[in-house]
């Protein structure tokens, strides 16, 4: 393999690629605003300046002032390449740290923020902008311009969920190359040059595809902000966590940034992952973190309509054991959810087969647009998984189980989850039944048919995985702690198990989660 | 109750035992310093045995250092020996910049030397107050402390706080110093003088004071330095190191001054030693001024180590940024450790600190002088008298906040 030298240490490469890149590989960063592993080069921040040591040395004239002469004299200075744009040639030696490549680096940071706009404290991006790190590490001096900074267009809106601020921007087209190559979509263009460079919109339009906010995400500074994360919170006070989107059955790789105080997610961000979703996610699935604090089922109840009444843990699990244990087992319906972890599905699979009951049937939600990028069809982010948990028969649906209800043939329902294509007014034939049982973590037409609710963790809280619409499975864990007395669905089921008189056999989510590895092993 | 003759006839019971008895003193007892405890055996009125217990004031110092950034260790390092807080404001200052390779500017290193060596005269005047009041007299204390109230007027004046000043600063000092201070310490030094004097004139030559302090605490030179004694304890036998002039850092290597040294390494002179070192401090302290010049820069010229002018931060990014990256996450150490150190109140004031390249400390570690005066004082104490405890301990002047951290 070939191989360069940057600063000193050797980096093997392949044919073809940049300097930048086999670096970033290696996981040492040249500094970069414009440059983005998943985008095209444009090699206009100038920030990744690097000095090429070996071959025939290039001189750029300049004028540098002389101490002693109190003047500016004809000098010359070598000239340096982008790292982002320059191939990577076998036993090349590069310098990133050199000191003209230094000199380089805090010229191209001063002149950035020249007419940069004093925002940092109220400026959603403080904390994690390059502008300020970069100040930090490459440039570290006073401002020398005098003169009133250059003023442009500030919160624009440029659609439903981006505002741009064009005094913050620098211009290095990330958002507008996102938008030609992730969403295909040439909606962002620049217009102008000099002091009124800035980035427009195309006549007509508003940014409203399905990846608007990878523009924000791919923003290196401030200038792009979601409408939605806007003066929430500061990111110095957010955590994070490792989690999988629940938006669809693509199954995109998130960090789930949430404050430890309250106990709240604030939004997601892609994760890397060059497997499932590259840098990437759609608008739909990084909105999926507000379902962690709405439309929360935090109670059990008992009862349907207006007589529904709190009632305590232990006497929801009770209620619910006597009435399942009223309809024979070979007329209860068993319901596993698309929107819950395998493990979850595996355990009320366990408890089916436990009680002798064999119908068993699936909820998910109906589907949504998807597109050839992320977004797949099928926006339940683990059908595939529920189908592995129950052995992998082909489960029914919930439109066969509410017409197994109206023949007779199913008398008591165990549903998981909230998620059902139907509406409660298409779910009336459960609403007839005495005995049917909801786990579930948010408010919805299942549960709201149920004459007995269990409220179950969140995706958030758990241990689980999620099998995406390619096979690939994805484990992920807790990034918060359930609501106070809320358990994971699969405990909540194997205690239901025991009131029920059976005992499933899972002790701890290691043993669980081991069994359905070996399960899934002993089906191929 | 009943009359004494008829309790008991058994004469044994009435014989002081021959056992030693065991008392317990402190941690919270008035003469003892501080929290502290020493559990003694006596044989009548004579140490046989002691075991000197601190920690009672162990608040978790380094730990608490590792989750701040560099510069907010300041208010904590007040808190060590709080005699002298200033001192160790400056040694953790020069840690730290020891660490960065950088060097303050000359106007400052002066500012830092007049600021500590007043702060190692008020530690002095403490000390050798308190160790007069505890043997009866009560006068000279009061008049000692009567002046380091003059000495702590100037530290406020120039800090804001008579104790706790946090006026280090990483590169520099919060604030230059004021338009009058050269004036205020020249007006201060002929009092200091005079209260020195004062003392002299009313304890040197009192018997009860002389047979009190003479001859009793001793430590030899053999201990003190197996214990790793230094300061004026160390002096006191005879061993002539003084950080300022056997490592000399700022500008103390400008200065023409002496270290006093006893021979016998008794109470008596320990006090004496201390009593010196206020004078020769005072010595620095007149060259200093006059060698400090009146205007310069205070603080190092990189607004990534220190904050930028206030109404630069209100107006330029550049100093927004500076201000916003020193606040939130810190001035960037490089990676590595230094251990630096200085002439603390009580010897040499040591700071081991370990960068993992965050603006957090990863690790610091103190060498409080103190500690060492505290292991060596039980063989001082050892076969002398309980009463002896108190002037003895006294001069070893361990301080909780330095000792326990």
């Amino acid at each position: 393999m070939p191989k360069f030298v940057l600063d000193g240490k050797e980096i093997s490469f392949e044919l073809g690629e940049t300097v930048m890149e086999a670096a970033w590989r290696e996981g040492i960063e040249i500094p970069h605003y414009c440059w983005h592993p998943g985008l095209s080069i444009a090699a206009n921040c100038r920030m990744c300046l690097v000095h090429v040591e070996s071959g025939r040395q290039m001189a750029m004239p300049q004028l540098a002032f002389d101490e002693d002469k109190g003047e500016y004299v004809p000098a010359s200075k070598p000239k340096l390449q982008p790292a982002c744009q320059l191939a990577a040639v076998d036993e090349m030696v590069v310098s990133s740290t050199n000191d003209e490549v230094k000199a380089a680096q805090a010229s191209v940071q001063e002149f950035l923020l020249l007419n940069h706009p004093v925002d940092c404290p109220i400026c959603d991006q403080a904390g994690e902008c390059k502008l300020q790190d970069y100040y930090y590490e490459h440039q570290g001096t006073m401002k020398r311009k005098l003169t009133e900074p250059v003023h442009k267009p500030k919160g624009v809106r440029f659609g439903p969920t981006i505002v741009y601020d064009a005094e913050r921007c620098i211009m290095c087209t990330r958002c507008i190359r996102v938008c030609d190559e992730v969403a295909k979509d040439h909606v962002l263009d620049m217009r102008e040059r000099g002091n009124k460079n800035e980035i427009v919109l195309a006549p007509g339009r508003e940014l409203d595809h399905k990846y608007t906010l990878m523009t924000e995400h791919v923003c290196p500074v401030g200038a792009l902000t979601s409408q939605d994360f806007r003066f929430k919170a500061r990111v110095w006070f957010l955590k994070s966590g490792q989690g999988v989107c629940t938006g669809c059955a693509t199954g995109c790789n998130t960090h789930v940034d949430y404050d430890p105080r309250y106990g709240k997610v604030y939004r997601l961000r892609p994760r890397d992952n060059a497997d499932v979703n590259q840098f990437w996610m759609c608008d739909d699935g990084m909105m999926t973190y507000a379902r962690q604090d709405t439309d929360r089922t935090l109670m059990p109840t008992a009862g349907r309509g207006d007589e529904r009444t709190p009632v305590g843990e232990g006497e929801a699990l009770d209620l619910a054991a006597a009435k399942l244990k009223a309809v024979d087992a070979s007329k209860l319906a068993v319901v596993l959810s698309a929107q819950h972890t395998t493990e979850d599905n595996l355990a009320l699979a366990k408890l089916a087969a436990s009680v002798g009951a064999d119908r068993l049937y699936l909820a998910a939600l109906g589907g949504w647009e998807g597109d050839d990028i992320l977004r797949s069809d099928d926006n339940n982010p683990n059908r595939a998984g529920a189908t592995q948990a129950a052995g992998g028969a082909t489960l029914k649906s919930v439109g066969d189980l509410l017409a197994d209800v109206q023949s007779g043939a199913v008398q008591g329902v165990l549903a998981l989850g909230w998620a059902t294509a139907e509406k409660l007014e298409e779910l009336a034939p459960l609403v007839a039944l005495d005995g049917v049982v909801s786990l579930t973590s948010h408010v919805g037409a299942l549960p709201a048919s149920a004459s007995v609710v269990i409220p179950v963790a969140d995706t958030f809280e758990i241990h689980g995985s999620f099998v995406n619409g390619k096979g690939l499975t994805q484990a992920f864990g807790p990034t918060l702690s359930p609501p106070g007395g809320i358990e994971p669905a699969w405990k909540t089921i194997a205690e239901l198990a025991g009131k029920l008189g059976k005992d499933l056999g899972i002790k701890d989510f290691q043993e669980l989660s081991q069994g359905l590895a070996d399960a899934v092993e002993a089906a191929q | 109750m009943e009359p004494a003759d008829e309790l008991s006839n058994d004469q044994a019971s009435l014989e002081l035992s021959a056992d030693p008895m065991r008392l317990n003193m402190g941690p919270s007892h008035p003469a003892m310093h501080g929290t502290i405890r020493m559990v003694i055996d006596l044989d009548g009125e004579t140490l046989v045995n002691l075991d000197v217990q601190p920690g009672y004031l162990h608040r978790g110092f380094e730990k608490s250092c590792e989750r701040g950034t560099w510069a907010q260790v300041f208010p904590y390092v007040d808190r060590l020996n709080y005699v002298s807080p200033m001192l160790n404001n400056v040694g953790w200052a020069l840690a730290v910049e020891k660490l960065l390779g950088i060097e303050v500017p000359e106007r400052c290193q002066y500012y830092r030397v007049i600021l500590g060596e007043l702060a190692r005269v008020a530690d002095h005047f403490t000390c050798n107050g308190a160790s007069a009041m505890e043997l009866g007299a009560f006068t000279p204390f009061l008049w000692l402390l009567k002046v380091r109230d003059w000495v702590w007027d100037i530290l406020e004046r120039e800090t804001g706080a008579r104790m706790t000043h946090s006026f280090g600063r990483i590169g520099g000092m919060a604030a230059p110093p004021t338009a009058t201070f050269k004036d205020d310490v020249l007006r201060l030094i002929p009092e200091v003088h005079k209260v020195v004097k004062e003392t002299e004139i009313m304890l040197l030559r009192n018997r009860i004071f002389l047979d009190r302090m003479q001859g009793v605490g001793v430590l030899t030179k053999e201990q003190a330095l197996s214990y790793g004694v230094t300061g004026p304890m160390a002096r006191s036998t005879g061993i002539p190191y003084d950080v300022r002039k056997d490592h000399p850092y700022l500008v103390y290597d400008r200065f023409d001054f002496d270290v006093p040294v006893g021979e016998d390494g008794d109470n008596w002179d320990r006090f004496m030693v201390r009593l010196e070192e206020i004078r020769q401090s005072v010595r620095i302290i007149e060259q200093a001024i006059e060698q400090m010049p009146d205007d310069g820069p205070i603080n190092v010229d990189d607004p990534r180590i220190v904050y930028p002018a206030k109404d630069d931060v209100y107006t330029t990014i550049e100093a927004t940024i500076a201000h916003f990256k020193l606040v939130m996450e810190g001035l960037r150490t490089p990676k590595g450790e230094v251990y630096s150190f200085i002439e603390g109140g009580n010897g040499e004031l040591g700071f081991h600190i370990v960068s993992d390249g965050s603006g957090t400390p990863y690790r610091v570690r103190v060498r409080p002088p103190c500690w060492y005066g505290l292991a060596a004082s039980r063989e001082m104490l050892l076969g002398g008298m309980i009463a002896d405890i108190i002037p003895t301990f006294g001069s070893v002047n361990m301080i909780g906040g330095e000792c326990d951290r």
